[in-house]
């Protein structure tokens, strides 16, 4: 039924932090405790911090950091455009307007020993509370990661000393080898195939085509999170469709975390 | 209620207990984050236009926001009658006591055979016609010529006893020929306007930002293309108009009332603040008994 219990929230958040990170780069640190109760890794808030005659729409970021017990959450995100530039000179002590948390988070099914996580640049942002959750449940964490150079490897210090083992690729080779980030995925299953038991990555349809095509060898499970232009956030307006195996599936609703097999990935 | 703020109003034979609902494909009962008692006191609901068939829709992208708006080309999916009969109906049932129905179609046939079914739910209340569709039978497009609109709404009557509400493109010369036109071939109501056809280009890979090309330019930035139409067509139609296009704030609504609206429809602003109808009515209540009106008819239409 629609009137059912951990609903959405719309409510106002306190900005706590908002720190400049690197390049076009920051985090923000909220305070809004009917979020952060309920928010879940791989799940999203919608934000604005403007009338709605300056930005029509709000804004999705997925949740970096979740700490229920401060009633905080943290998103990373890139300075791109009018409402991200806005967000960038909030100081601590401002309120901002959300509608969260929403969409499907990560699932880690049971009987999984050992996790990988896949990501390039900006795509970490979800895998971090993943890997905490993950690390809570005592699973194992093999974390790739890559980026175009270092500068722009994104929390791997942090994703680094939660993780087993940790792989670099760079395009310029500043740090780790250059290449695709999956070809350390595919020798890690060449040497032990089943020591990934679920393979999560997020955004790159390019990476998810390399990490289904490995999947299909190794059977592991495997989960994409997904990012699509989005009206609303909670489902009404259908904008932010991608194509899946049951046809157009809302990014938003249905997502942002798809089991990686049901996603349509041609070009 | 007290005496100021009464904002009871009768479209032809539709009784709304307030001028405010969501514009259809803005807002679904099956997505909502409203509460009951919100959802209750609405002034109607809209529901997202249906089809007698499922449809799927466009390709993404579909939507990209503009200056003061945005562009959508959704497409109009809809899961088809029986499903809408099935799962979203009890729904709205439980959520409003005045649901009006957006019907979309290919062809006259499809439009009737929908509105023939949908005359049989007591629960409805009203069907709004999404004329901002091509016919398929013959490739003009239902909003823009008043000879294939007036069939179709002719078609239509003759399907059901519902209220009828004729939802006209703004994409035409002339609003108040395309008015009139859907007034004589028996609408009961006109809504005010669909979006306008709108177009983004991504200039550094050079493609359109929709996957469909083009799409509805919706929000702040047609608001005053609107309200003008609203003033012309009052000027020349006896039956009440729906007001829609670009609202945020009860001082935007009031503006469609003064140019003739009696009552007015939310849409892209329901995106961004699932509480924007609600202030909606408070404001509007607020500025009656500011300028001490006792109803909101005393406004409709006195410019």
């Amino acid at each position: 039924m629609i009137f059912k219990k951990n609903i959405p929230a719309f409510t106002k958040g306190l900005v706590t932090e908002n720190q400049h990170l690197k390049n076009e780069y920051y985090k923000i640190v909220i305070n809004a405790p009917p979020i952060a109760e309920i928010a879940q890794p791989g799940q999203f808030v919608m934000l604005s911090k403007w009338k709605i005659k300056e930005l029509l729409l709000k804004r999705p970021f997925s949740f970096y950091e979740i700490e229920p017990d401060r009633d905080n959450f943290s998103l990373l995100y890139k300075k791109v455009g009018k409402g991200t530039a806005i967000m960038s000179e909030l100081k601590p002590g401002e309120y901002i307007e959300l509608i969260g948390p929403l969409g499907n988070g990560f699932v880690i099914p049971e009987n999984v020993k050992n996790i990988a996580v896949v990501a390039r640049g900006i795509g970490v942002v979800p895998m971090l509370s993943l890997v905490k959750q993950g690390r809570k449940e005592n699973k194992g964490i093999y974390s790739f990661l890559s980026a175009s150079k270092n500068e722009l490897l994104l929390g791997n210090d942090i994703m680094e000393s939660l993780s087993v083992n940790t792989f670099y690729t760079t395009d310029d080779g500043s740090k780790g080898l250059p290449g695709n980030v999956t070809m350390f995925l595919e020798d890690l299953l060449g040497k032990i195939p089943d020591v990934i038991d679920a393979v999560y990555t997020c955004g790159s349809k390019r990476l998810a085509r390399h990490i289904r095509e490995l999947q299909k060898k190794y059977h592991f499970h495997a989960y994409i999170s997904l990012e699509e232009r989005m009206g609303c956030g909670i489902g009404s307006c259908k904008g932010c469709v991608i194509q899946t195996k049951h046809g157009y599936q809302r990014v938003c609703k249905e997502g942002p975390v798809f089991p990686l097999e049901e996603v349509v990935l041609d070009e | 209620m007290n005496k100021g703020t009464d904002l009871k109003i009768k479209l032809n034979s539709l009784f709304l207990k307030n001028p405010v609902m969501p514009a259809s494909g803005t807002f679904d009962v099956r997505d909502t984050i409203l509460n009951k008692k919100q959802l209750s006191s609405l002034g109607a609901i809209v529901t997202k236009s249906i089809s007698l068939e499922k449809r799927t829709g466009n390709p993404g992208p579909r939507i990209w926001e503009t200056d003061g708006g945005m562009l959508n080309a959704v497409g109009i999916p809809s899961k088809g009658f029986e499903e809408f009969k099935e799962k979203e109906l009890p729904l709205l049932k439980e959520a409003n006591d005045t649901i009006i129905v957006s019907i979309v179609g290919n062809s006259n046939e499809d439009f009737c055979n929908l509105a023939g079914k949908l005359d049989q739910i007591e629960a409805i209340s009203a069907l709004e016609i999404n004329l901002s569709c091509p016919n398929l039978n013959d490739g003009l497009h239902f909003g823009i010529n008043t000879v294939v609109m007036a069939k179709l709404i002719n078609n239509i009557k003759k399907s059901t006893q519902k209220v009828i509400i004729a939802k006209l493109s703004p994409n035409v010369s002339d609003i108040t020929e395309m008015a009139l036109a859907a007034e004589q071939a028996g609408a009961d109501i006109i809504t005010i306007a669909n979006t306008l056809v709108g177009m983004a280009i991504d200039i550094e890979n050079q493609k359109p930002r929709l996957g469909n090309k083009v799409g509805g330019l919706s929000g702040p930035a047609i608001r005053p293309i609107v309200v003008r139409m609203i003033w012309e067509t009052s000027k020349v139609v006896k039956i009440p108009i729906i007001g829609v296009g670009g609202i945020t704030c009860a001082e935007d609504a009031l503006e469609m009332f003064l140019a003739g609206a009696s009552a007015i429809q939310i849409g892209s602003a329901n995106f961004s603040s699932p509480l924007v109808m609600f202030d909606v009515i408070e404001g509007i209540k607020e500025y009656l008994r500011r300028k001490n009106y006792s109803s909101i008819k005393d406004i409709v239409g006195i410019l």
